[in-house]
């Protein structure tokens, strides 16, 4: 909301400066985002009287000033503008003057002579002729402002020289969108008198508002109040220059007194105004719910569809404007119009907000209407615009006011006490301060045997309870009186994190123990994915949910997966010439269960890894994946993986059982294509509420055996196609109890030695006995059992 | 024979003076103590001696025996030191060399915020709880006291999915839950992911916010301001002061926004802060009795004070980050500088 200071000056007398009434302001509670003082980009330019004129020695376009500045010396200024004659009044840049164009000025000889500045014309002051007559001419602007003492700095001249507060208004105070609002508050800040706006006005007795217009309010519910006044013999015309100058200042562009008229009541009492011409209206004004389909053209000159949830303002044959949110080009002001009503109506809050957002139309009338505009302020806006009429003799006020109330105006009480308020703020505010500021905010407060009562003005509709009050005391209290206390009236809580809240830190603890980083990246994604990534057409996780809006196609959806924001992630690392990266992220996805709004999608707590670089392959991601699961003590499974994104011969799927809790492996080589990248890379994604669900936490004590063990290392040959794993786990079986560690140290292959299609498993075995030492034929028998095993089931012979 | 003993041990001394190497020195040893070795000569020379003699000759002979062992080894025990000495020398390493270490990753500087965060809250008695990021408009707003088309919706653009499912836009929807399921005493907070469709250098679509609430018997706006006194202080520094303005949100009443003093100047006015000695850091407020009641909880009997903040902006401030969007780059450079 914008505000000037001059226009504020007009409801409060302000004796600081615009620095401290800013900060006051912030102190209770509004948001000064900006200072903007006009003609801060012009300066030392003033205005000055070319006192004598020559022509230049050596030029022929050039002539030669001795200006009047108001100083004992003229200034000399060389211009070669040929509009200028002795007496008249000019602006003039000075040495080390600024221009609006950004231009400086400075001193310096123009073919010999010396020019102690520049005379400008309108345009390089960046006027107009809307803003100035005679600025559009060619040539130096012309001033007839003698009442100006020389050497006036040209701001002051132009009345340029405002100050304007841009003010943040939060949602709970719509009484504030306005000059007198903000005033009120100035006022009750400062401690200073409210003047009311002055709505008197003279009414031409000849004429009867009844006679001029009826109004039918056929839908009260989204109508509560509507009030028409008319004027007649209006003469179109410009308005007057103060009206103009104070509706530029917040931004907005003059277009006739009539319109200008219902913008300044907009902006100054926060009342919505609009102005029909009469003549085109046909019978009553009636506002009612729009017919299904109904079409009006806006005063944007665009065609609107509404439906009947919708409010228009019509005649008896046609909608004239879409109530609150834009008057109809059919029935607005034009240079012809002799007869107007005005429009000062209450619309319902969330009506409006609902048609503007229907129909993607915004206006400064539908976003005060939005906030909420209280009950008594109609009247207020339309005595005010009348007294505009009145006062700058635009036209004749018809006798009477058209006022039709559907709703009963009502006061708001809050009964509490005292102590209740201080319990909030937790201070001791004395009684007397309590009840000074809320008669000050108007809100009329008795103390009366220990009852606070409070009635407020219909204004100020947010006041709906104690804790209202007790920000209304201790935001003009001050917030630096609240002093700091820890909860000491507080019962005991236990706090601390849950057991999985725990575990995600664990795997992160463990992730970046292997030398991983962490990566943020969004929850919504591309819908393409599942095309890059090859997933199947009946994988459940291409079934997502879709944003109505999303900021773009590929952040439309909420992911299923986190592999392809780590594939995107290793791959953008790629191409920056990271030349490694070990990354992991902890997040969710979003799996729908049905209808959304019967049951909310499952979010499902998952752990991306993701590593490439020089010394990195299936074995390392794999090395950080065993190190997780066995931190929770699962016994996972690895098998061949079915993934279409993943390197068929190095891939896994990670199970528990027959429930697959994650995968691993290389990504495929035409993935990798598609994010343009030529290292290999390896990803692995583990369900980590299913690593929650299967991790074992009752580890019971294992008494180490005071034996000595007896090592024996056997090579056995097998076919290239028997799994390591799958050998290792015949041989511990083979082993039985004794066998307390098993591993595979050498895996050899040569044609000519071993054979073709062929390899040799080295294992290291270990037996030991907690009780006793073992003998050499016990661990011998052991091995025979384990090599009969291995060569029935592998047909793995002894090397 | 005492003369002869006297000459031996100074003969012996020279002897083990010249001594270089561990083999010079035993070989001395074996020279003067050794079966055939000098001194035991002499003694073997006793017998040779009248008996009355003999025992002040066995002692000085022992006396001889103890004194040349003592040197010998004493000189043993240097050189050995200092063959090893030089062993060592020979096997000397670069020391400046890297270590072997498995490098460290990271974790990212959003988690090491939030972890902060809450660590100093769980300390304080309060728990962690966590909702849906995928919500309903009702625990979004309406429990929240944020009808359907009133103002305060314009505060908060919206992702929806269907009129009534939605990404949540704070982490206060996660309040309106944990009221809804416990009693007072509640402290908790609420760390998490929220959404909303705004994408520029200080804003991003999504983004992590911690939710703080207590609901209790006797709570007010001073215990509000210490609370937050005491986590700025252990975020920032032990000298950061807090500061109130008034503001609004729906669900609390009295509401502010909350400044600490600038963690780079201490609040004299620097670049970060613009100059002005103070950085906002969160919302908060006194929890609006319409909220406690539409959770189910008595107004009369209990208050509440509820607090809410965006990690990523507490981090970039701590860090002196500068554009939000370099947080979710993922740069593994950028990861690798928070150790």
């Amino acid at each position: 909301m914008k505000v000037s200071l001059s226009w504020l000056k007009d409801f409060v007398d302000i004796d600081v400066t615009v620095e401290e009434l800013a900060d006051k302001l912030v102190g209770a509670g509004f948001e000064v985002e900006e200072i903007i003082r006009a003609g801060a980009d012009m300066k030392n330019v003033v205005l000055g009287k070319i006192v004598k004129l020559e022509k230049h020695p050596d030029a022929d376009k050039l002539q030669i000033c001795q200006i009047d500045v108001g100083k004992a010396a003229c200034v000399q200024i060389v211009t070669g503008a040929q509009n200028v004659s002795e007496g008249d009044l000019v602006p003039v840049a000075l040495d080390n003057s600024l221009l609006p164009t950004g231009q400086e000025i400075k001193k310096g000889k123009l073919r010999g002579v010396l020019s102690e500045g520049m005379l400008c014309s309108g345009e390089e002051l960046k006027l107009t002729e809307e803003d100035y007559q005679g600025a559009g001419v060619y040539g130096i602007l012309l001033m007839n402002k003698e009442e100006f003492p020389l050497g006036t700095d040209i701001n002051v001249v132009l009345g340029n020289d405002d100050v304007v507060l841009d003010i943040g208004v939060t949602a709970n105070r719509s009484d504030c969108n306005s000059v007198l609002g903000i005033a009120r508050e100035v006022a009750t800040i400062l401690k200073k008198p409210l003047k009311m706006p002055d709505i008197s006005f003279a009414v031409d007795k000849s004429a009867k508002v009844e006679d001029v217009i009826d109004v039918d309010v056929q839908s009260p519910d989204l109508c509560p109040r509507y009030m028409a006044a008319a004027v007649k013999d209006v003469k179109i015309q410009p308005s007057a220059e103060i009206i103009q100058k104070r509706l530029k200042s917040v931004g907005l562009r003059p277009i006739n007194n009539i319109v200008d008229i219902t913008n300044y009541v907009l902006i100054e009492i926060g009342q919505p105004m609009h102005a029909f011409d009469r003549e085109f209206i046909q019978g009553k004004i009636i506002p009612r719910r729009a017919k299904h389909g109904e079409k009006i053209v806006a005063l944007d000159e665009k065609e609107y569809t509404l439906d009947d949830t919708m409010l228009v303002i019509a005649d008896e044959c046609k909608p004239c404007a879409i109530g609150g949110v834009m008057g109809g080009l059919n029935s607005g002001i034009n240079t012809n119009t002799e007869t107007i009503v005005f429009e000062s109506a209450k619309f319902l809050r969330d009506n409006i907000r609902r048609t503007s957002r229907k129909l993607n139309l915004r206006s400064d009338s539908s976003f005060r209407y939005e906030r909420g505009i209280d009950l008594d302020s109609q009247r207020l806006g339309l005595m005010r615009a009348l007294n505009l009429i009145d006062k700058y003799g635009y036209g004749k006020i018809a006798d009477g006011i058209i006022d039709r109330l559907a709703q009963e105006l009502k006061e708001s009480v809050v009964v509490t006490s005292v102590e209740e308020i201080n319990a909030i703020l937790g201070i001791d505010v004395p009684d007397k301060e309590i009840l000074q500021i809320l008669n000050s905010l108007q809100i009329k407060s008795e103390l009366k045997d220990g009852t606070l009562t409070c009635i407020s003005p219909a204004f100020r509709d947010d006041i709906e309870n104690a804790n209202d009050l007790a920000e209304e005391v201790i935001r003009l209290y001050g917030y630096d009186k609240v002093v700091s206390t820890l909860l000491d009236g507080g019962n005991q809580t236990l706090g601390g994190k849950t057991r999985e809240q725990r575990n995600n830190d664990i795997i992160k603890e463990i992730c970046v123990n292997q030398g991983m980083s962490e990566i943020l990246t969004y929850s919504f994604t591309t819908p393409k994915l599942f095309d890059t990534l090859r997933i199947d057409s009946s994988d459940s996780r291409r079934n997502c949910i879709k944003l109505l809006k999303p900021l773009g196609e590929d952040l439309s959806v909420m992911r299923t997966t986190l592999a392809y924001s780590m594939i995107s992630t290793l791959a953008s690392n790629n191409l920056k010439s990271n030349k490694k990266a070990r990354l992991f992220e902890i997040a969710n996805v979003y799996m729908p269960r049905g209808d959304i709004e019967e049951q909310l999608p499952e979010e499902v707590g998952m752990l991306a890894l993701g590593v490439y670089g020089s010394g990195e392959d299936f074995y390392s991601i794999k090395g950080i994946v065993e190190n997780i699961l066995k931190k929770f003590a699962i016994d996972a499974q690895n098998v061949r993986a079915q993934s279409n994104y993943l390197h068929k011969g190095r891939s896994a799927d990670i199970k528990v059982g027959n429930v697959t809790i994650g995968y691993l492996g290389e990504l495929h080589p035409d993935v990798l294509q598609a994010f343009d990248v030529s290292d290999r890379m390896y990803i692995a994604e583990l369900n980590i509420d299913l690593l929650n669900k299967y991790a074992d936490y009752s580890y019971n004590f294992k008494a180490i055996s005071n034996y000595p063990p007896i090592e024996r290392d056997i090579a056995v040959v097998v076919d290239e196609d028997v799994a390591a794993g799958d050998l290792l786990a015949c041989v511990r079986k083979g082993g039985g109890s004794l066998l307390v560690d098993a591993s595979i140290f050498d895996i050899y292959r040569n044609e000519t030695i071993i054979g073709a299609k062929k390899k040799s498993i080295a294992i290291n075995l270990v037996f030991r006995l907690a009780d006793r030492t073992l003998t050499d034929d016990e661990v011998n028998s052991k091995i025979n059992r384990i090599l009969t095993k291995l060569s029935s089931e592998y047909s793995a012979i002894l090397r | 024979m005492m003369e002869k003993i006297a000459k031996l041990i100074e003969q012996a001394q020279s002897d083990i003076a010249a001594s270089n190497t561990l083999a010079q020195i035993n070989a001395v040893k074996v020279k003067y103590l050794g079966k055939s070795g000098e001194l035991t000569q002499l003694l073997r020379g006793m017998k040779d001696l009248a008996p009355e003699d003999r025992p002040a000759a066995g002692k000085f002979v022992n006396q001889a025996r103890d004194e040349i062992t003592e040197l010998t080894d004493k000189k043993s025990k240097e050189l050995a030191q200092a063959e090893t000495d030089e062993k060592m020398l020979k096997e000397s390493i670069d020391i400046t060399l890297d270590g072997n270490a498995v490098e460290r990753g990271s974790l990212h500087p959003c988690t090491l915020v939030a972890n902060e965060i809450v660590e100093i809250f769980t300390s304080m008695g309060f728990s962690i709880a966590q909702g849906p990021e995928i919500e309903l408009d009702k625990f979004c707003f309406q429990m929240l006291n944020i009808p359907p088309d009133h103002p305060a919706r314009d505060m908060q653009d919206t992702f929806y999915i269907t009129d009534e499912a939605l990404l949540r836009t704070h982490t206060s929807s996660v309040q309106a839950r944990a009221m809804l399921k416990s009693k007072p005493p509640i402290r908790i907070v609420c760390p998490g992911k929220v959404y909303r469709p705004d994408d520029d250098a200080t804003h991003s679509p999504m983004f992590q916010q911690i939710e703080g609430l207590v609901v209790d018997e006797k709570v007010t706006l001073c215990d509000l301001k210490g609370l937050l006194e005491t986590f700025a202080q252990k975020l920032f520094d032990q000298k950061t002061k807090v500061r109130f303005r008034p503001s609004f949100f729906p669900f609390t009443e009295p509401s502010v926004e909350v400044d600490v003093t600038c963690s780079v100047c201490h609040g004299k006015g620097c670049r970060i802060c613009k100059g002005t000695g103070w950085i906002e850091i969160l919302g908060a407020g006194i929890v609006n009795p319409k909220v406690l009641e539409n959770c189910g909880i008595d107004s009369k009997k209990y208050k509440g004070l509820a607090f809410g903040l965006g990690i990523e902006r507490t981090t970039m401030i701590k860090y002196g980050i500068p554009d939000m969007r370099i947080l979710f780059e993922n740069d593994v450079r950028f990861l690798k500088e928070f150790k």
